[in-house]
């Protein structure tokens, strides 16, 4: 069976790519550090399957029609979508093997359990999956299998409940019948705001809190302290992404390792980077 | 309630930025023949009137474009690259809300306060 080998999280700013030189050069040093260090933590662990976790920003459904899971089943992922290329600094396509027998399986076995979720063959990418792709597959060494969260219009799952939905996801990767060594990604936050009136908001002690969460490593506590409303408080419709983060929590046993921390006002979001030592 | 959930999931403006984004044609005609986009949309004179000219983040928010939206309304009009604090889509989000905006990034480089006063 399939074989969960390793879980981590980073943030998915746009600037990470479409204006990452904009950035004081420490900041860009702390990212570049960072990604490196989860890209060795992969190879560690002899990856060959990344499943990212993040959520679209309304590219892939029209505002009437929002899932809130979708499943990327394409053989092959292209990105950016067209429009997001030049914004991300991506003036050629990258292209990243998908893995269309194990992302259909997760579709139906989900189904199965009870959980509803989208599928698309040729799902577009925004910097949710982008950033994630570019920084820890630059090589197309791994499959891609992109799953979309709805964070961006009410209702938005719970932290609740996409730990429930990691908890299910983990038991369907675990009995898709292969040799597969999959690291789960969880990509979104820290504190921002993208769009909203406090465009240029960041919330340093949220998140510095929030990350002392993730090392401390305690779940339940994570569930009862990280609310909605507080994560909206820190961020209204940019921090709540960190549900990608909680998602791929469920999968993991013990405390994170926090890589480092950023505060950009130059990439306009808080960016962070944690590494799971144990998964289950 | 945060800032998000003052989506207006229903509003016209909301479903049209979703189709002109992708579609070259329709970006284009964003530019010659914005109000015929609109239109086409079927966009009530309130949604036209606050995407006409230069948009106003605070105006389309208050209306019910979604806050993600309004970044791609302000690209659409003023330029897709570049979209660093000294794009025009970010100046017009400090002039928009100049509290929030000091807030964060008072007495930057980026504050415009701090542009005129220099």
């Amino acid at each position: 069976m399939a074989k969960i080998v390793g879980a981590m999280a980073t943030t998915h700013t746009p600037g990470l790519l479409g204006w990452f030189k904009d950035a004081p050069e420490d900041q860009q040093e702390a990212a570049i550090n960072a990604f490196s260090k989860m890209r060795a933590y992969m190879a560690d662990r002899d990856a060959n399957v990344m499943i990212v976790f993040s959520n679209d920003h309304l590219l892939n459904w029209p505002i009437n029609n929002l899932p809130s899971y979708t499943v990327g089943i394409g053989s092959e992922h292209v990105g950016p979508a067209d429009w997001y290329d030049s914004w991300l600094n991506q003036e050629e396509k990258y292209r990243v093997a998908g893995h269309p027998e194990l992302a259909r399986y997760i579709v139906n076995a989900c189904a199965k359990k009870g959980l509803s979720t989208a599928h698309l063959r040729d799902m577009k990418f925004d910097d949710g999956i982008s950033v994630p792709t570019c920084w820890l597959n630059p090589d197309n060494k791994m499959k891609l299998v992109p799953i979309s969260i709805n964070a961006a219009c009410p209702p938005i799952p719970t932290p609740a409940e996409v730990y429930e939905v990691g908890k299910l996801m983990r038991e369907v990767i675990q009995s898709f019948p292969s040799d597969d060594r999959v690291v789960l990604v969880g990509s979104g936050g820290l504190s921002h705001e993208p769009g909203g009136p406090r465009y240029f908001h960041i919330d340093d002690d949220f998140d510095q809190w929030f990350l002392d969460l993730m090392a401390e490593g305690d779940h339940e506590k994570v569930l009862r302290e990280c609310t909605f409303e507080k994560m909206e408080e820190a961020g209204s419709g940019g921090t709540v992404e960190l549900i990608a983060w909680i998602l791929v929590m469920a999968a993991t046993k013990g405390p994170a390792t926090v890589l480092d921390y950023v505060k950009s006002y130059s990439w306009r979001c808080a960016s962070g980077w944690v590494v799971w030592p144990k998964v289950l | 309630m945060g800032n998000v959930e003052r989506v207006d999931k229903t509003l016209p403006t909301n479903e049209m930025v979703y189709y002109v984004r992708k579609d070259p044609e329709l970006r284009k005609r964003w530019n010659t023949d914005r109000e015929g986009v609109c239109r086409e949309f079927g966009l009530s004179q309130i949604e036209i009137d606050a995407l006409m000219g230069e948009p106003n983040p605070k105006i389309l928010m208050d209306i019910g474009v979604h806050q993600y939206l309004i970044p791609h309304i302000l690209r659409l009009t003023y330029g897709e690259t570049g979209m660093t604090n000294t794009h025009p889509a970010l100046t017009a989000y400090q002039k928009a809300f100049p509290d929030e905006s000091k807030a964060a990034i008072g007495g930057s480089k980026w504050d415009l306060a701090e542009e005129k006063n220099g």
